[in-house]
Parts: structure tokens; sequence; C-alpha cells
């Protein structure tokens, strides 16, 4: 698998993401009992290859978090929680590192790293980026509840969507060992 | 310089992210006032086209939504052209509290006839300029507006039957009584016979039973449309014109508003041909109705009328109008002497 191959794959990957979340799940049809928002868009930082350097990690999740910004003109909104969720992913990946590390054709996949493992990533990155996101949407901390609400919900919500993006599309390879 | 390179190195990742944090944050910040004349908002060409095609195909799926809403708004606006009853009426004077004995004081808005003194004089003077504009508070009309028409679907229909029927998806439940006239955008459909809580019944003007209280809109002549069983679903005659009235091809037939189940002035069809029937009194008057009911989807119940004052005082003295009463007695004699002379 060489680099130019793998750049492609995620150029065309990005481009898949931004247009399908902009182009059919933002609107205001796809709201959740009007409190969950749908991230959609994140599957493409939360599935980068494990081995990103992190300078390009960041550069990525501005880039996509800006994108989205200019579709919603909401400045650097999305860029700020973005790139948040991009620095915060290889610490993620580092607590959840298995006992004999990382191999090098690791992927973020379900079928390869196991439930436990995609769950409790998915889960923790998908919370801090909505805590950022939504506090810093409001601006201020004076709805503590209704915030959290929509936190809570917009979380199971990008989740449960991520996974489905997960067990559809990404192929079932042997489990590691 | 190499410990300075490999400081950055090494903490290039925090030094990234706190740059990246830094501009995003001054974007966002900054927002209302750069952004929205840079390139990087959702103004600019191409993106703009992107999304308009995106409303364009997302509109597909919400244009139920969309006809409700412009039906709603097209009751509003056409119920406008129905002034009540009592729409030029003015107020004398205004409950303005109550004196200490607990009786309502009334503010005159007009002077009273032959004041006495000067004092009253310039007081009424003074009340006159006050109110030189009558208030429209006591005038009901408030009343009226917050009941316009109800914007209903029709949901089944009959055309060839000889006492048709429509059914609208309106009931008690949306304000729908029986007894209330239905109308749409070409004109007259019926009146409702009979509710349940979400759907009304109504009979058409297609009905032999349903007799419309009409006029001659270019001189008001009185008289009333009805649909004999036998004729099409385009037409229905038009009875009680007097020989002597002018009636011309072309003529436009409204609704009088005499029974209130129907506003004035609403369009009911235009004259198609008129005959003289050499032993009658009346005028056989063919009308071509305004709506076709072949193809009638939307509709508005016209609401109760604002009063019960209007009907319970016809209904005390039942009178109806003199020339109809007259009209109704010749032509029952007429009926009369024909049975006499078949046998």
């Amino acid at each position: 698998m060489s680099l130019a191959w793998t750049i492609g794959r995620q150029v065309l990957l990005f481009a898949l993401y931004v247009s399908v979340y902009v182009l059919l799940l933002d609107n205001g049809s796809v709201v959740l009992f009007d409190l969950g928002w749908n991230f959609f868009y994140l599957g493409f930082l939360l599935f980068l290859p494990i081995s990103t350097p992190v300078a390009l990690q960041l550069l990525l999740g501005f880039v996509l978090g800006f994108s989205v910004d200019i579709v919603h003109d909401t400045g650097g909104l999305h860029a700020a929680a973005a790139v948040l969720l991009a620095y915060l992913r290889p610490w993620v990946l580092r607590l959840l590192t298995p006992r004999d590390g990382y191999d090098a054709q690791d992927t973020v996949n379900i079928h390869q790293m196991g439930w436990q493992w995609f769950l409790v990533y998915l889960g923790v990155l998908v919370t801090l980026h909505h805590l950022a996101f939504f506090f810093l949407e409001l601006g201020s901390l004076q709805h503590p509840l209704l915030t959290l609400s929509r936190v809570g919900v917009s979380v199971l919500y990008t989740s449960v969507v991520l996974l489905i993006v997960q067990l559809l599309l990404f192929p079932v390879r042997r489990g590691r060992g | 310089m190499r410990n300075l390179l490999a400081f950055l190195l090494r903490y290039q990742g925090i030094m990234l992210f706190v740059l990246l944090e830094v501009v995003s944050f001054y974007f966002f910040l900054t927002n209302s006032s750069y952004q929205r004349a840079a390139f990087f908002n959702s103004a600019n060409a191409y993106l703009g086209v992107l999304l308009e095609r995106r409303t364009q195909v997302a509109d597909y799926f919400r244009l139920a939504e969309l006809n409700k809403e412009l039906q709603a708004d097209n009751a509003r606006l056409r119920y406008q052209l129905y002034p009540p009853d009592y729409s030029r009426r003015e107020a004398d004077s205004l409950p303005v509290g109550r004196d200490t004995l607990g009786r309502i004081v009334y503010r005159h808005l007009r002077p009273l006839p032959a004041p006495t003194g000067s004092k009253s004089l310039t007081l009424n003077s003074q009340l006159l300029t006050l109110n030189s504009k009558p208030d429209t508070l006591l005038l009901g009309n408030t009343r009226q507006a917050s009941r316009p028409l109800v914007a209903a679907r029709v949901i089944n229909n009959s055309l060839r039957e000889v006492d048709n029927y429509l059914t609208l998806n309106v009931g008690s439940a949306d304000g729908v009584q029986p007894d209330r006239g239905v109308i749409s955008a070409g004109g007259v459909v019926g009146k409702v016979q009979a509710v349940s809580q979400h759907y009304a019944r109504v009979t058409s003007v297609l009905h032999s039973k349903l007799q419309i209280a009409a006029q001659l809109k270019r001189d008001g002549t009185i008289c009333s449309v009805k649909w004999p069983e036998g004729l099409d679903f385009a037409h229905a005659l038009v009875d009680q014109v007097q020989r002597q009235t002018r009636v011309l091809r072309g003529d436009t037939i409204v609704t009088s508003g005499y029974n209130a189940v129907f506003p004035p002035g609403v369009f009911i069809g235009t004259v198609e041909s008129v005959t003289t029937e050499p032993n009658k009194d009346f005028l056989t008057v063919k009308l071509r109705l305004g709506v076709d009911f072949s193809r009638l989807t939307y509709v508005y119940v016209v609401p109760a009328p604002p009063s019960i004052e209007r009907d319970s005082l016809e209904q005390h003295t039942s009178e109806l109008p003199a020339s109809i009463k007259a009209a109704q007695a010749k032509a029952a004699k007429e009926e009369a002497a024909k049975k006499e002379k078949k046998p």
C-alpha cells in the first residue's frame, strides 16, 4: 500500500464525509428531539490511520472543521472543536494501547480492535468534542442542563451513526492474533 | 540553532494545536464583522449554488407541509375579502369603568344632542376632538378575526349522483359546525350537513335540496341558485328571476349573504343561457358554475356568524323577503293549477 494510494484514498474519504454531511445529514429534519445534532463528518478524523503524524492530523482537523464552518457561517466553531478532537486523539489512542502495542497495519476498525476498544474510543472522543462544541457555541455556562442534555443526546446520535458507518463500510478482517 | 529545531520538533503537536485553536477562535469571534465580507462564507458563488440545489431537492420532501402553510395563508387572505355584517358600524360610547355604586360609566364618543350650559358644551367638544375617529374596540371585529376561514381538504367527492356530497378532513375539533358555508377559490362549494370530531359532510351545490341565496352582481337583483337533478356538474339553474328582469349572457351571479350561510359577494357562476318560457313567470337561467367539482381539492369553511342576534331575530319574525315570498306563493298556485288541469 503505497503512500500516494493512502493519500488519495483519504482525500476521497474527506470529500465523501463532508459532502454527505452537508448535502444529506445537515438540515432540520435530522435533528433528534430538538436536542441531538449529528456530527457525521467527525468520522473522517476518527477513522484516520493510527500512524498519521500529529501535525498532519491537526491540520486535517482544522481544514475539516473549517469547511463545515463555511457552510454553516459559524466562523471557526467547528474548526476549534475538530482541532481539539485531533489533538486529543493520539492521547486517547495511547491510553487504549493494547498490551503488546499497535501493529503497523492496525486501523481504527471495530472488527480488528474489538467492540470494547472501539466503543470506549468512540465514546470518549465524541463526548469530549461535543462538550467543547456545545459550550463554545453557547459561549457561556449559563444553561448547563440544556447544554448537557444536548451533549448527551448528540453523543448517542453521532456515535450510533458512526457505529453504523463502521459496521457497514469497514472491511471485516481477522482479529488481532 | 539545533536546539531550537529540536525543541520545535519535540513540541510540534502542542504548538500547532495552540496555533490552530487561536486561528479558529479568531475566526469564530470575529465571525460577524469580518467573515461576512470575506470569501469564506456560505454566500459565495459556488457554495451558494450547491446549497440552493440542496434546498430544491429537500423541498420536494416537504411539499405537503408547504401546501398546508400556503392554504392557511390563503384562508387568511381570502377572509379579508368578506367583511362581517357590522364592519361599518361605529360605537357611540365606551365603558370606561365603574362609579362608586358599581354602575358602569360610559364615555360618549359623540357630542350629546342639545347640550345645555356652556360647560358641558366645551366638555363635549373636547371629547369630540379627542375621539375624532370612532373607536373600534367595541365593534367586535376582533372576535370575528379570531375565527377565520377553516382551510380543509376534500377527501371524498361525488359528482354524478342525484344528490352529491363532499367529505372534508375538518370537523368539530377544528371549529366546523353544521349549516356553515363551504367555498373555494373558484366560488361557492356547498353547505356543511353534519360534522364528526374530525370530518365534515358537505352537501355540495350539486344537491337537489340545497338553495343558495344569490343576486345578480350587476344590479343586485336577488334570486336563488339550485341544481335540479339531471343537470351535469358544471351547470346549475337560477331560480326566481322575474320575467321583466334583464339578464344577459355572461352576467355574474354572487351570493347575497341573506341567509348568513355564505358571506355576501362570493362568486357562484356566470349566466350561460337565458330562455323565456311562454307559460312561466320566471326566466329559466342556466348558470355555469365557477367551481370545477371534478377537480376540487382545497376548500374553506366559513366560520359561524358572529352573533346569534341576527338569526334569532329573523327566526322570531320569521319573514322571508317579500318578493321571494310572493314568488313562492305564485309558484305554488301554478303547480296547483297544473295538477288540476292534468286529470
